[in-house]
């Protein structure tokens, strides 16, 4: 009687029964972390400087990273899975959580960024994230994995693991862009997601002489204009890039200027340009 | 008397809704987990309840914290229902800046460190006495 009683009631309050969010969880531990909104809005002003998310900066970008399909495509070894469906609410895809931590002195403070990232991952657990960072990130083994020329594997892995503006991130990106430019084994990243970011690194530290080598070395001309052209316009007042403002200059002129003005390599990069000058003359006379 | 919003409970006469912790349940020996319960006060500890609102693990972990966690939206809603919240939850909230900090957390933060001098000052006595 009372069932029936209480399915009646529910019959007729279908509509009104309210959707309880079981997913939301706010944790004890606080911090609130800002997104960099400020960064976006100077970039669009003429005079800042350009950041590593402008649309122009991202299309030379990708086209100098190039598509190498044999490499792109090639077999990786993977668990095969079920696909898995999930669903998330939109407060699970949120990065906003309230971190407060009582010290056993009584203070009650907010949540450092290790702390922060490390709760985040024991509430809602994101995959492929451990709890502990992969021992990978020592310098020691580091090294070991550099010198097997898996500079690849390194990346993937932290990308997975790390927050893009921790401490660690940034660590370990440092190291493996600074120990393919001693080596100059840029190739091993030409046809992956990570060339850009290593082209943008090396640009900020106005090392991109090595690169410029390679690509003159592999026959890559456009990708090395369009390399010296992203240069003019993240360092826009160094000598070279004054100069081809005033000359105006495209193409191989570029290279030629950024040569005498700017790199230590100079000779090299106009013997490199003298040797590719009759190809680049074809391509002229056959478009 | 509290109005709820969803009619696949049992009505109870006199009943009203706690916010307490409920034993989770893993079934393994000297572990606890607790959840942080919006519950009937009839219902068992560890029976149907309303809604979870958060969890709580005793023990510390590897790095000496011990971790909780609230849904402060849903308490604040069901405490405006008129939910009550039990001594243990009401010190959590507390410790979290949520509440006020409850007087005895204070108070037994008191009774601890006069322990812990006491058994010192016995223990040094001791060491003086061997020696």
């Amino acid at each position: 009687m009372a069932a029936v009683r209480a399915a009646r009631r529910l019959f007729r309050s279908f509509s009104q029964v309210k959707n309880v969010q079981q997913n939301k969880r706010i944790l004890l531990r606080c911090s609130v972390r800002t997104f960099c909104t400020e960064h976006e809005d100077n970039a669009l002003s003429h005079n800042a400087k350009p950041q590593f998310t402008d649309p122009a900066v991202q299309d030379i970008l990708s086209r100098i990273t190039g598509l190498e399909l044999e490499k792109v495509f090639r077999p990786i070894k993977q668990e095969l899975k079920l696909p898995e469906y999930k669903l998330m609410t939109d407060e699970q895809l949120n990065q906003e959580r309230f971190i407060v931590v009582r010290e056993p002195s009584g203070t009650l403070r907010k949540a450092s960024w290790e702390e922060r990232d490390r709760l985040i991952q024991v509430y809602f657990p994101k995959e492929g994230r451990k709890l502990t960072p992969h021992p990978i990130f020592t310098e020691e083994n580091m090294k070991m994995v550099f010198s097997q020329d898996r500079h690849e594997d390194v990346l993937d892995l932290c990308l997975v693991q790390f927050e893009p503006d921790s401490s660690d991130y940034i660590r370990v990106h440092a190291a493996t862009y600074e120990d393919l430019e001693k080596h100059g084994k840029y190739d091993l990243l030409r046809s992956t997601r990570h060339f850009g970011g290593m082209a943008w690194y090396l640009l900020n530290a106005r090392r991109v002489d090595g690169l410029i080598v390679d690509m003159l070395k592999r026959e890559l001309l456009q990708d090395a204009v369009s390399l010296v052209s992203l240069f003019h316009m993240v360092h826009p007042h160094s000598e070279s890039a004054q100069e081809s403002a005033l000359q105006q200059a495209t193409g191989t002129d570029l290279l030629k200027i950024y040569a005498q003005k700017e790199s230590q390599r100079s000779g090299y990069i106009e013997l490199a340009l003298q040797a590719l000058e009759p190809a680049a003359a074809e391509e002229s006379t056959a478009t | 008397m509290v109005h709820l919003s969803s009619f696949l409970q049992k009505q109870y006469h006199g009943g009203y809704v706690v916010i307490r912790l409920a034993l989770a349940g893993h079934k393994q020996a000297n572990r606890p987990f607790y959840r942080i319960v919006a519950a009937f006060n009839k219902r068992a500890r560890d029976g149907k309840y309303i809604e979870q609102l958060g969890t709580y693990d005793p023990l510390p972990n590897i790095y000496n914290e011990k971790l909780v966690s609230f849904n402060y939206d849903r308490i604040k809603y069901w405490v405006g229902c008129g939910a009550h919240t039990t001594k243990p939850v009401a010190k959590l909230l507390g410790l979290a800046g949520f509440f006020p900090l409850h007087p005895m957390t204070v108070t037994e933060a008191e009774r601890r460190r006069a322990q812990a001098a006491q058994t010192q000052a016995s223990e040094a006595k001791d060491n003086t006495e061997e020696l």
